[in-house]
Order: structure tokens, then sequence, then C-alpha cells
């Protein structure tokens, strides 16, 4: 789950819904933040009208009681004001004279008649904003002078409690949350809904274009086509043109390979001939030689020992050809006679261009191996590295067993493997097909190397010569691998 | 401060002489009255005069007693409500009014101008008590545990409700403007009960009867005061008229009215609702008691 980690790397299913909802989430904070200042100065102003209008009519019915400083109907204005104010939520009156003392409060014990008002409220008495808000203990404080400017008769002091009016601002941020959140996630959804549906196509065409990778080309149905308009109809109509096209190269490819194989064959079929009729002419003489001189039985038995030698070795080459041409390909088992019955397919080559043959083959029983791949891959690297030799030079074949499987080194003194031809090897059959017929051999190695899950290292010496290191892995050992 | 009308003083009025004739021809026996004139006086509604002697503010109360009256009389019946005791105790002794329900200080204080018509019976007696009331959680244990405190009184001219205590602070050689810190007047037996309970004043002088009766209408609001102190037995807060009208048909129907109401399904609906036993034809000596703690402060003053 590293991509999880890689935000860049997360589908487009995932992004665009993320995306919607961190916008959906800004703007609503935006617009929340917004309305919410504007309830908290709209409810401030309200409060503020509320207060003054609230305090103006308790002001007007005070004023007499107050002139006459009637301590009792100050009071029960204050009480009854209190008792009926739902305005403002108004928790507190208190009456002063012009020196702040209280003439009446509405909580008489908190604010006792005739006492001082505390010094933190006489001040209030003295500011002129008339709406004084305490957020920490969630309290406003109003007042209002009595009387005229110039015969005060005293103010009146309203406490108002504010956790009405800030519980309403929190049921309006829960409400904002609330909505925005659920926006957020509805277009989110619905975006998350919409991007798969419109990515549906790429996930078609990723499907098909996988299915190329691992071989099987296949054009994309026209039921999928015809669902799809515009620029991915158009997409679809073009991978399946490139896929038939991928399709006839493929095929291309196969024939072109059956042709190099058959052309192998001819050669091989050449030097059979060739590894026949050589001990041919020693035979027939022989046959002339026991016609005539049959009765010596010294003679007889030269010549029977030479016609057995050539016999076996016509014998030799025909099981080779037989064992390199008859096995069904994918066969579970490899012996070492297998390896070695390649040199008497390459032996014509190899005489032909007076190369000579170093053979250690150090193979000791058999190997779970696809013994037809490897000596097809094995036979086309030694007629190239005869090919590639001067004359007089060796080729050098070394097999053994490993832990892991089948090595194969076909080693020669040639110039060195063409870096193309060395990359053409290493591609397993990935490459493209050489064009021109050149390498074709090499590209068939590759693709039997890839079929049989083998590895290959190409090394050319600093003075020339190549040596190309077959890795073929056991077949069970590849099965357990396919399965993890 | 207006200045208090002295017992003598001649209030001016118009239909006053008419009634004082008449009156005066009913109780000379001349009864050769022509009928529009006496058609005229059998209709004319009865202004009857209230205080907050006691609880006045029941709507519910009100309304019975004027039904009763009205009923029992067979005339209208007007009543006159004023802020203080002065202003309805001008009206009786002006004769703007036909009879009141004064308090027993008015009544000591305008004597030979006024009249007992009936007295009302509290617990088997035309008398009642003054309560010092104090909130109930103050310590005080007696009236000196409340000097330098805020006090309310009900009225000036109360005696349970000012005359009380003043006597009291004057055995003590105080007032009480040396003897609390201040006090106050809120025009109501009820709402000396109402200061002291909310704690605007920490004491208040009231109507014992009012505060019984309290006890059991607004037990919640009574409650958290506690009486301090009681005083002696004194003359119930009477009904009263003109002193020259007591022998008019008007005033004698309104006697029979008051202590008749014991007889009367109404009457004993309005018994139950002022949690009286019933009004008695009460002598002028049971106000004795409040003149001598009237010339008692008098004097000290």
């Amino acid at each position: 789950m590293t991509w999880l980690a890689r935000p860049g790397a997360w589908p487009l299913t995932v992004k665009v819904p993320l995306l919607v909802a961190g916008l959906m989430a800004a703007v609503g904070a935006a617009i929340s933040y917004t309305v919410f200042a504007r309830l908290t100065d709209e409810q401030e102003a309200q409060l503020r009208q509320l207060a003054a209008a609230h305090l103006g009519t308790l002001a007007v019915a005070i004023e007499p009681h107050l002139a006459r400083q009637d301590v009792w109907e100050t009071f029960d204005v204050l009480d009854h004001a209190r008792k009926a104010a739902t305005v403002a939520s108004t928790r507190l009156l208190v009456v002063t004279l012009p020196d702040a003392s209280v003439v009446a409060a509405s909580d008489p014990k908190a604010f006792p008649v005739g006492t001082p008002l505390p010094p933190d409220l006489r001040a209030r008495l003295g500011s002129p904003d008339d709406l004084a808000i305490d957020a920490s203990h969630d309290i406003a404080w109003s007042h209002r002078p009595i009387g005229t400017e110039a015969a005060p008769l005293g103010h009146i002091l309203a406490e108002m409690d504010m956790r009405p009016l800030i519980a309403v601002r929190r049921e309006v941020l829960a409400t904002l949350i609330a909505v925005n959140a659920g926006v957020t996630l509805l277009l989110a959804a619905v975006g998350y809904a919409l991007v798969r549906r419109l990515l549906r196509p790429i996930g078609i065409l990723d499907d098909y274009v996988e299915r190329v990778r691992t071989g099987a080309v296949e054009p994309i149905p026209a039921r999928f086509i015809a669902e799809e308009g515009g620029e991915f109809g158009r997409l679809f109509r073009r991978f399946n043109t490139m896929a038939l096209a991928v399709a006839e190269r493929e095929a291309l490819a196969v024939r072109l390979a059956d042709e190099e194989k058959l052309a192998l064959l001819g050669r091989l079929a050449s030097g059979m001939a060739h590894e026949v009729n050589n001990p041919l002419g020693g035979m027939l003489t022989a046959v002339d030689t026991l016609k005539h001189h049959g009765g010596d039985a010294a003679v007889r038995q030269r010549s029977a020992a030479l016609l057995e030698r050539g016999l076996r070795s016509i014998g030799n080459v025909v099981r080779a050809a037989l064992v390199a041409y008859k096995e069904p390909p994918g066969a579970a088992a490899m012996v070492p006679e297998d390896l070695d019955d390649l040199r008497f397919l390459i032996a014509h080559e190899a005489q032909r261009r007076h190369i000579g043959l170093v053979w250690q083959n150090r193979l000791e029983s058999a190997m779970a191996v696809d013994g037809a791949a490897v000596r097809q891959m094995a036979l086309n690297l030694l007629l190239n590295a005869c090919r590639a030799s001067p004359p007089a030079a060796s080729v050098t074949m070394t097999a053994d067993a490993s832990e892991h499987g089948l090595r194969v080194t076909i080693r020669d003194e040639g110039s060195g493997i063409p870096p193309e031809m060395a990359d053409l090897l290493r591609g397993k059959g990935s490459a493209l097909l050489p064009q021109g017929g050149r390498g074709l051999g090499l590209w068939t190695v590759a693709r039997l190397l890839d079929r049989v899950g083998g590895d290959v290292e190409v090394a050319v010496g600093a003075t020339g010569g190549t040596a190309v290191t077959l890795s073929i892995p056991f077949l069970e050992r590849r099965r357990s691998h396919a399965a993890a | 401060m207006p200045v208090r009308l002295k017992p003598g003083h001649d209030a001016r009025r118009g239909d006053w002489s008419r009634r004082s004739v008449l009156g005066a021809l009913c109780a000379t026996g001349m009864m050769a009255i022509p009928g529009a004139v006496a058609a005229a006086t059998a209709t004319a509604p009865l202004r009857f005069g209230l205080t907050p002697v006691f609880l006045d503010s029941d709507t519910e109360l009100l309304a019975a007693l004027e039904g009763y009256l009205s009923g029992r009389l067979a005339r209208p019946v007007v009543l006159v409500k004023r802020r203080t005791y002065q202003e309805i105790t001008t009206l009786l002794v002006t004769g703007q009014l036909d009879a009141a329900w004064i308090c027993g200080f008015p009544y000591v204080q305008f004597r030979t101008q006024l009249s007992l018509v009936a007295v009302p019976v509290y617990r088997g007696q035309p008398l009642y008590q003054s309560y010092v009331i104090v909130h109930d959680g103050d310590p005080a244990s007696d009236l000196d545990g409340l000097r330098g405190q805020v006090h309310a009184f009900s009225d000036p001219d109360s005696n349970s409700g000012f005359l009380v205590t003043r006597y009291l602070l004057a055995t003590r050689k105080e007032t009480p403007a040396s003897f609390f810190r201040r006090s106050f007047f809120t025009y109501g037996h009820r709402n000396v009960v109402r200061a002291v309970a909310s704690g605007l004043a920490q004491s208040g002088s009231v109507d014992g009867y009012v505060w019984d009766v309290m006890a059991e209408m607004e037990p919640d609001l009574v409650a958290r005061t506690r009486v301090l102190h009681r005083s002696e037995r004194l003359g119930f807060p009477p009904v009263a008229c003109q002193a020259a009208r007591l022998g008019t048909p008007l005033v004698r129907d309104l006697r029979e009215a008051l202590v008749g109401m014991p007889e009367d399904a109404t009457g004993r609906e309005m018994l139950r609702l002022l949690r009286l036993d019933g009004f008695a034809v009460g002598e002028p000596s049971l106000f004795d008691g409040i003149a001598a703690m009237y010339d008692y402060v008098k004097m000290q003053s």
C-alpha cells in the first residue's frame, strides 16, 4: 500500500472526490464564518436595540419613583419587569442614584438598598457605550441615565444573560457544519460515482492493454465501443486498429520463426547429409574389400569394424536429429545426453569453419527443465558462435547444474556480439521483431527463454569473445514462483 | 409630603349637606319625604372604601364582596380603593364615602368624627396582632437584633404596619430613623412580606392577620419570612362611617349585612375567603390599646 503515501499515485476516482470535498469544505468554512460573524453582529445589534427599548420603558416607569426615592415602588417595577422579561433575557436590574448608591435592585441581596454600587459596575455608568459584553461570563451590561442632563435622577443598569444568544449561535454553527458536511459528503459521493463512470472506458482500455502485454492481443468488443461515443469511442477504435496490427505482426513473427526453424533444419539436414556421406565412402570401400577379400579374416574384421564405426556415426546423427525434432516441446525432463547430442548437429558447421569444440557437459543426471527448449536455444547459440568465430578458434559449451536450475554457457572467440543483438537477447521476446531477418535466431532464443522463465547474461571480453550464459530454473520452482 | 388631615378637618363636598339632611330627617322620624327623592336615595350606590388591611389585591374577593353587599342592600355598590390609608380616611371623614374598612389607627386618630359600623371577628375575637417579621435566614432573635437594618413598613397610618413598631422603638427611646439604617413604606401588608422575602428589607412590620392568611394562600412566599415579634392583641381594623351617618338606613343596612354574613350562603363564602368568623357590632373601647400606643408615641416625639 505504498501508493497511499504518494498522493500523486492515487487513482482519479479518489483524487477528484477528495478535491471536490476539499473545495466544498473550504467554501463551507468561508460561508459558515461569514454567516456566524454576521449572526453575532446582528445579535449584538438586536440586543442593543432591545436593551435600549427595555431600559427606556423602565426608565419612564421608574422616574417618578426615583424622584421620590421610593424604594418599594422602584423595586416593584424592577421585580415585575424582571419576572416578565423574556426580552434579552434580563437577569438583573439595578437602579442607582447619581452617586451610584443602590435605590433598589431586582436582586436586593446582591445589591442591598443604600449600598454603593461595586466599582466595576460603577465604571460602566460612565461608559459612553450603552452595551458592554463580558464574553468570559456570557453576560452583557446595558445602562441608561434617568432624568435630564441638567437634573440627573440616577441610572438603571441591566445585566443580560447572553447564554440563550450563544446557544442560538451554537445551534446555527452546528447546523452549518452539519449541512456543509452533508453537502460535501454528498458531492464527494456524486463525484466518485461520476468519475468512476467517466473512467470506466479507461478501465476497459487498461484491461485490454494488459492482455496485449501478456501476449493475448484481443480487440475491444463492439458492445463497449457502442456504449462510448466521443473521445473514448475513437480511442477504442484506434486501439482495435493497433491490436489488429500487433496481431498481424505476431503472426508474421511466428511464421518467420517457423521459417527460421526450417532454415535451421535445412542447414542441419545438409550437415547431416555430410556426416552421413563422410563414412559412406569408407563404408562402401569396406564393402568392396569384403567382396574381394572377405575370405581373409583380418580384412573382414577390419572392414566390419569400419562399417560399424560408420554406421554408429550415422546412427548418432540420426538419433540426435530424432531427439531434437521429435520430442514435443514442454517435456518435463532433460538428460545430460540431450545436450551432448548437439555436438553431432553442429559438427559439420564446426568442421566446415575449422572450429574446435570444447565440450564441458558437467550434468550427471536428468533435470526437470524443458529439454526441447534448452536444446533449441543452445543449438541456436552454438551455431551463432561457430559463425562468429574465426577459423581455428574454439567454441566452448559449459553446462552445469546449480541449486536453482541449469546453467549453460556458450563462449566464442569472435569479435564480440553487437550491443543491439545483446539487447535483443536480453529483451526476452518483448523486443520488436528484427527487421530484415538479421538476429532472428537470437530473438527466438529470447522468446524461448521467456517461455521457460530463464535469465540471460551476455558478457563481451575486452579483447573480443562473447560469453552467453542461460540460467533455466527447474520447472517446479517456476511453478511455485508463479503460484507465489 | 402631603399634610395629613387632622381630626375634625372639614372637607367640603357637593352632596354632603343633602345626605346629612336626609340622614337627620330619618333619625328624627320625619318621614314625609317626597317620593322622587326617596327613590333616588334608594337606588344611589353605596360607596365603600377599602384599604390594604386585608388582601385587597384579590380580585375574586373584591367581586364577591361587591356582589354580596349589592345583593343585601339592593343597590349598587362601588368599591373605592386608594393607594394609602390616608386617602381613604380623608374620603371617609369628608363624607365622600358612605363607609370604609379602615385600620384601627386612623379610627383612633379620627375617633370623634367616625363611628364603628362593624368589627371583624377573627379566631373568635374582634382582635388581631401586629407582627415584626424577618427573612427566614436572619439570625435576629428579638427586636434589638434589627438595629442598623433596612426595615419595611406598610403605611404610616397603619397600626400593625407602622404604629406598633414605632411604639416599640419609642419604648426604647428610639425612632425608625435612629434605629434602622433605612426604612421605607410599601403601602400594603402583602408588599411588606414580599420586601422581606426578596431581601429588599431585612425586616418588616405587618398585619398578623394578613400574614396568617398569606401563609395559607402563598406558602412559598411566606415561608421565606419568619415572625420575630408578635404584639399584644389589639382591635381588628373596623368598618367605620362618619359619625353623623351612623343611624342612617344605609349604614344600618350595611351593618346588618355585615353582621348577618354567617346566615347567608354568599356571606359565608365571603367569610371563608376572608378567613374571618364574622362581623360584630364593636365597642370603641376595643381600640383603647391602639389609642394608648398613639398617645405614648406622640408624647415621646
